[in-house]
Formats: C-alpha cells, sequence, structure tokens
C-alpha cells in the first residue's frame, strides 16, 4: 500500500499538479486546502488575482474530482493570524521588512499541517513547490534547488530540517514551469492557464502592504515621523516607518536633483534615512534565527558559499560564519545594495541549500 | 463500507418513495394545471401525495402547501404571518433556530421589526416560560422549532397555544427535525403553521410542505400563476410530492417501530462510545430529545480533523453548519448553550435512520472511538510542538 499524503492544494497550477502526479504514481492522496483568512467568500473582483479565495478551492476540488482523491478544506485561521500576520504586522512597524511566506512555510505548512496530515494517517506532506529533495548515500536529506532555476523556491524553504524534509515531497522539482502546465493541459485540469498569483495572499486592499499594515496595527505603534538625508538633513515627513522598505526609491515624495533610495530605518526614532544610489553599498549581514539543512555536514567556518538575500536576487558568493547560537555573519565577496533586514538570508553551495537565517544588519564596516 | 450517520442533514432516499417514483416515471404526466388528461393524471399524483403528507401530520390536505423544502416553507410561514398580523412588530424566536427562520427574521428586524431571540439552557432547551414572558399585544409571531437539528433537543411547545392566541400572535412550529422522530399532530399542538422536510423525511430533495390553520395567513413570497391557490405560484414539484407522499405514508405507517428501532441503535452507541471514550459530553439533554441524535463533544480533538479522519474510512457524520468556502464554522447552537468556541469545535453530530444495522452501529462505534485516539495522539503532539 502506498504511502498516504497530504497535499496542501491552492487552487494554482502547481499544486494541482503536484498532487495529480502523486496520484498517478500510486500514492494515498489526500487534497487539502487551508482557509487561512476569513475574508468574505463572495468578495470583490480583486480577491480573484490573490490566492486561496472561494473560486480557488473550487479549482483545487474540481482537480480533485477529476484524479479521484479526496478533498477537505481545513481552516487555520486562528493559527495563521497568530503565526504570520501578527508577526508581519509587527516586523513592519518595527522597520523591518518580513517575507510573510517564509512564515506560513516554517509555522502553518511544515508544522501545522504536518501535524494534522498525522491525524489523518499521512506520513508525507507535499507542495507545489518548485525545490528538490534528494538523499545522499550516507541517508541524510539534501534540500537543492529546482531544476528551473528560473522558478526556484527553495528560498523559501530553507528552514526545513532533517526530519521535515524526511517527511516531505516535492514533486514538481525536476520540471520546468512550461512542463508543469503542459502537464495541466494533458490531464485535463482546469486550472493549467490560470495566472499565477502575484500578492501576499492575505493583503487585499488597494494600498497594498502599507495599508494593511495600517488597518491592522494598533494605533498607538504607528508613528510618524522624519526623512532625513544620509547627513541628517530633514527632507520631508512620513505617516509611519512600516511604508518603506530598504532600497525603495517609490513613494518618498520627495523632490530632488537624483533619485533617493532608502537606506535605513531608524524605528527608535521613527527616521527614514534616504540617499543616493552609490553610497547604498553593504559589505556583508548579519542573520538571526539560523538554521542549517544538515549541521553535521557543514564545512569549516568561515566557509565559502553562495548567498541569496532576497527571493528575486542572484546568488552571490560570500563567506559564512556561524555565531554563538542562532546567528551568523556573512560578509559579500562584492557589495551588495539594499540588504533589509527581516528578509531572509539563504546560504547555498551549488545547488546544495546549507540552511538560512533572517537578515538583522546589514555590515558596512 | 459505508455508515452513513448523518441523517439530520438529510436522509436516503426510502425505498417505498423510490417505488412510488418508479411507477410515477411509468407514463407520461403533464402539468397538473392543464386541462387533459396528462395533466389530470399529474393532478391526481400530487392530490394524492398532498393526502399523504396532511396524514402525518393529522391536518386536512386543503391546509397543506407544497414549498421547494422547509427553507421556503419557514419564509412562507414567517413572511406570511407577519404580514397577516399588521401593524404587530414583535417576534419571539430563540438563538438555536435554524438559519432558515433566523434568515427571514434578520431581514425583518432590518426593515423595523423586534426580534427577541430567548437563550436555551445549558441542554439546549426552551422554556415555555421564557416565550410566554415575552408574549404581549405587540407580538406577532411566536416560531420556534420542535426538534433541534443539531442537539435533538425537543421543545416544549404544547402549552404555548393557548397563551399564543390568547395573546392575538401566530404560532408557527419548524418540525422538519421532528417528522419522522416522533408523533406529530396540529391538532394537539394548535399551531397556526407548521414546516415540513420532504429530504430530511427520506423523500427527495427540492420539496416540503407548509401546514397552515388559515389560508388567510398566507401571502405569497413568489407571484405568477394560480398554483397552491396563488399562494405559491409555479408548477408544482410533481416528482418531490409523489416522493414526499410515498415517505410520509410509510412513516405514518411505521412510525413505532422506527422510534424504537432508533432509540436502541442510539442509545447503544452512545453507551459504547462513552465506554471507548474517557472525558466525551453530550450536548444537549439525555432525555427529551428526539431518538436519533448524538451531538458529542470530543476530548482533546478538533471536531473538524475527526470528522475527515472519519469520512476516511467511510463513517459520515457532521459539525456545526457548512460555510460556503467549505471550512466549518462552530455550530450556533452550542455556542448559545453556554459552550465555548473550543468546546464546539470539538463537537460533531451523530445522527442515525431507520435504515441502519446493528453491525453498521457496532462498527462505527469501533472505528470513531480509533479514529479519535488518533486524533487526539496527533493534537496533543501539535500542540506541544507548534503550541
Amino acid at each position: 500500500m502506498m504511502p498516504r499524503v497530504v497535499v496542501a492544494m491552492s487552487g494554482g497550477v502547481d499544486s494541482s499538479v503536484a498532487a495529480a502526479l502523486l496520484r498517478e504514481n500510486g500514492y494515498d492522496v489526500i487534497g487539502v486546502a487551508m482557509r487561512l483568512t476569513s475574508d468574505d467568500p463572495r468578495a470583490s473582483a480583486n480577491a480573484r488575482q490573490r490566492c486561496c479565495s472561494y473560486e480557488d478551492f473550487e479549482d483545487a476540488r474540481r482537480v480533485a474530482e477529476r484524479m479521484d482523491f479526496p478533498f477537505y478544506v481545513v481552516d487555520l485561521r486562528e493559527e495563521f493570524a497568530r503565526s504570520v500576520i501578527d508577526p508581519f504586522v509587527s516586523e513592519y512597524l518595527a522597520g523591518r521588512t518580513p517575507n510573510p511566506c517564509l512564515l506560513c512555510n516554517r509555522w502553518i505548512k511544515f508544522d501545522r499541517l504536518r501535524q494534522r496530515a498525522r491525524a489523518l494517517g499521512a506520513q508525507y506532506v507535499a507542495t507545489g513547490h518548485y525545490a528538490r529533495i534528494e538523499r545522499a548515500p550516507n541517508g541524510r536529506f539534501r534540500l537543492r534547488r529546482a531544476v528551473d532555476l528560473g522558478k526556484d523556491q527553495s528560498y523559501f524553504l530553507f528552514s526545513l530540517n532533517q526530519e521535515e524534509l524526511a517527511r516531505t515531497l516535492f514533486p514538481l522539482g525536476t520540471m520546468t514551469k512550461e512542463e508543469v502546465r503542459a502537464r495541466a493541459r494533458a490531464l485535463g485540469l482546469a486550472n493549467a492557464d490560470k495566472p499565477e498569483s502575484q500578492e501576499i495572499c492575505f493583503v487585499s486592499e488597494p494600498g497594498g502592504y502599507g495599508d494593511f499594515v495600517d488597518r491592522h496595527a494598533d494605533p498607538a505603534r504607528i508613528r510618524r515621523g522624519t526623512i532625513v538625508s544620509t547627513d541628517g538633513e530633514v527632507l520631508g515627513l512620513h505617516a509611519g516607518i512600516h511604508r518603506f522598505t530598504v532600497g525603495q526609491r517609490r513613494g518618498l515624495r520627495l523632490s530632488a536633483p537624483a533619485p533617493l533610495y532608502v537606506h535605513e530605518i531608524r524605528p527608535q526614532r521613527a527616521e527614514v534615512v534616504v540617499g543616493a544610489r552609490e553610497t547604498l553599498g553593504d559589505l556583508g549581514l548579519t542573520a538571526r534565527d539560523v538554521s542549517l539543512t544538515d549541521p553535521a555536514q557543514m564545512p569549516a567556518y568561515p566557509a565559502t558559499v553562495q548567498v541569496k538575500i532576497r527571493y528575486r536576487h542572484p546568488l552571490i558568493p560570500a563567506t559564512l560564519t556561524l555565531l554563538d547560537g542562532d546567528t551568523a555573519a556573512v560578509r559579500f565577496v562584492a557589495e551588495q545594495p539594499a540588504v533589509t533586514p527581516g528578509q531572509a538570508c539563504v546560504f547555498y553551495l551549488g545547488d546544495d541549500v546549507l540552511g538560512g537565517g533572517i537578515i538583522e544588519a546589514p555590515i558596512r564596516e | 463500507m459505508e455508515i452513513y450517520l448523518d441523517y439530520n442533514a438529510g436522509a436516503p432516499l426510502r425505498a417505498e418513495a423510490r417505488k412510488a417514483l418508479a411507477e410515477f416515471l411509468t407514463a407520461e404526466a403533464g402539468n397538473p394545471a392543464s386541462v387533459h388528461r396528462s395533466g389530470q393524471r399529474a393532478r391526481r399524483a400530487l392530490e394524492r401525495a398532498r393526502a399523504q403528507v396532511a396524514a402525518l401530520i393529522d391536518a386536512a390536505p386543503r391546509q397543506l402547501v407544497f414549498t421547494s423544502g422547509g427553507t421556503e416553507a419557514n419564509n412562507l410561514a414567517i413572511f406570511g404571518a407577519v404580514k397577516a398580523q399588521n401593524a404587530r412588530r414583535k417576534i419571539i424566536t430563540s438563538l438555536i433556530e435554524h438559519s432558515s427562520i433566523l434568515g427571514p427574521l434578520k431581514s425583518l428586524e432590518a426593515a423595523g421589526f423586534l426580534v427577541r431571540r430567548l437563550a436555551p439552557d445549558g441542554k439546549g432547551r426552551i422554556s415555555a416560560k421564557q416565550v410566554l414572558d415575552e408574549l404581549d399585544h405587540t407580538t406577532a409571531l411566536v416560531t420556534l422549532g420542535l426538534a433541534n437539528s443539531e442537539t435533538g433537543a425537543i421543545q416544549d411547545l404544547g402549552p404555548l397555544a393557548a397563551p399564543v392566541r390568547q395573546a392575538g400572535a401566530l404560532l408557527h412550529i419548524d418540525a422538519a427535525q421532528a417528522a419522522g422522530r416522533m408523533t406529530l399532530s396540529v391538532g394537539r399542538l394548535n399551531c397556526d403553521f407548521m414546516s415540513l422536510s420532504g429530504h430530511k423525511l427520506g423523500a427527495l430533495a427540492g420539496i416540503g410542505a407548509l401546514y397552515v390553520r388559515d389560508e388567510r395567513l398566507l401571502n405569497p413570497l413568489m407571484f405568477g400563476g394560480p398554483q397552491e391557490r396563488g399562494v405559491r405560484p409555479g408548477t408544482p414539484n410533481v416528482l418531490g410530492a409523489v416522493s414526499m407522499g410515498a415517505a410520509a405514508e410509510t412513516v405514518r405507517s411505521r412510525l413505532s417501530e422506527e422510534i424504537n428501532l432508533m432509540s436502541v441503535l442510539t442509545e447503544r452507541l452512545r453507551s459504547r462510545l462513552f465506554q471507548s471514550i474517557p472525558g466525551l459530553a453530550l450536548n444537549g439533554p439525555l432525555f427529551g430529545r428526539i431518538p436519533n441524535t448524538l451531538n458529542l463533544a470530543f476530548p482533546g480533538a478538533r471536531g473538524e480533523s475527526l470528522l475527515i479522519a472519519l469520512d476516511l474510512e467511510g463513517v459520515r457524520v457532521s459539525m456545526g453548519s457548512a460555510c460556503a468556502a467549505g471550512a466549518v464554522e462552530p455550530s450556533h447552537v452550542l455556542i448559545a448553550m453556554g459552550r465555548s468556541a473550543r468546546e464546539a469545535r470539538s463537537s460533531l453530530r451523530l445522527s442515525l435512520g431507520p435504515q441502519l444495522t446493528l453491525e453498521a452501529i457496532d462498527r462505527a462505534a469501533i472505528i470513531i472511538a480509533r479514529v479519535w485516539e488518533r486524533v487526539a495522539a496527533a493534537q496533543s503532539a501539535e500542540e506541544e510542538v507548534c503550541g
């Protein structure tokens, strides 16, 4: 009897094909869509572009019917609010730029959902992520970039440890996006040509995450402040540091001879520091909450690695040193602009993910 | 092997109903309103069904209107009653009613009516005294369910008819869950309206009936032709009515037997589950419940996880009312009874029917206990790991 696997289904083509492939390969598939927010199921038109609306669940349900496996919706709203939305808002208020997908993967998909899967007798959780899990000859698990490097989502999965990797399946890791869509069409799945969801799945405000934080934060925690130059000159006012991220150019509402970029956010003084692009360079970063895919297999420090400091960023050469507990220092070989506290820094060796952490601060000297 | 324990959501089509439908379908039947003989055949079947359903509740056939189901019957009763009552603006109901009663009342409330929603006790019962305390000369209608769909609690509605009538108000009884599980008599209950649901009796879905003591109390919600004396226009659902008539007649002839059988099966299931699941609790009264319903709070286990895990093993149960997006909200009935959201989320409703067997119940008891153990263990691990 093939093992039972719970497949997290969003209604999108990736998770649908992942589920379908596992079913074709004889796995005992249970499709599960997670209800993460309390949005009115009959909500506005723009809800369609995000993920996990009522229509999306119906898309997933249709795939389950077509491929003949059971499908259920599981209510994780409370857990999602506590583990993803609240920290998301807090991080922004603290002047950092969080990546909620990291939190969702870590706490919801590969934590809670896994536990629920066990309650249903499933040994595995699977998703439609583009990433690979392979077993090395010594029995250890490796997390690797997907074959389709343009779609690779290993960045979001760096916190998976050996135990979790042993119980996770990523069926799409060896496929390109085009192959996935073609497979969906061949299987007659209705969502084969469905456009991808682009925005943060729980932010439906037309004003984006800035408006979202405004709406969800305790008003006392939102502080207006000043926009200052790198020399300390006050250039303007802002309506809350949560509306800014390092490297940002738009939305500053300042007139200046040359474009200005956010260099730094100082939460204690509610200051946003801006400057010219040329001066926006960092030598490295410190990271906290560091986790390693396989602590036993790490090279000696300082280790020569590649790192990614945001999702849409190429791998860059760097050296990695683990400090006490779960912090690390990373030094880039070449200066990098806009190291952003709150984002993840993921360590790679070739295609292998070594681990990663959350960026604490840039190293400028 | 499937074990269906969700009769309160809908009963499988009864063999007698299936047979009546098959017979009816052997020949052509037209529109019951037509003059020609094809139409007359349909009309005869419709009127026969009407008489069968009326007999179930001791009513006269002309006092029965066929509808598209219990929901429409409730809507017709409520909107009909308030219109007939003209200037009176107060309506008395309870917090534990079905959404097809709470829905129309919410709409009336937005239009300026005063709606009093009585709170049940911890066992889900509304007392006659609560109703009488609210009853006054401004009351247009008292609308209450006879047997609660979630807990099975039987409400004491007998003492209400005389005082309600004396106050000049109307009494509507939603008997959708009571029919087939207890004797019903509009004479004894002395109500002005009674709603019935077809698929809960083992007829097709999409058919229901409304008893009305005096047809002047009815106002149409839809407008069109003269069918059902103009009160409920539209070509009647003859197939639905035929199935409901056959189901009603079967229920009437076998009521004591079926009540006995369901009592035995339900009590057997209840006692076995209580033996094998420490900390299990009944939501609802032990006595004064329709004989088929068990609403149970499971210790340390989410109802949603239990429901899914049971479904994967072929046991079909339910929890609260389903929400549009597929995930389930905690039962408003349990919350009204004073259960916490957490307790309500750990509850499942098991509802039996006369087609079940002893073997099926015994097997269900074993599966439910085993599934509960696994889900509770996983949940406690989850809480440890994830918080």
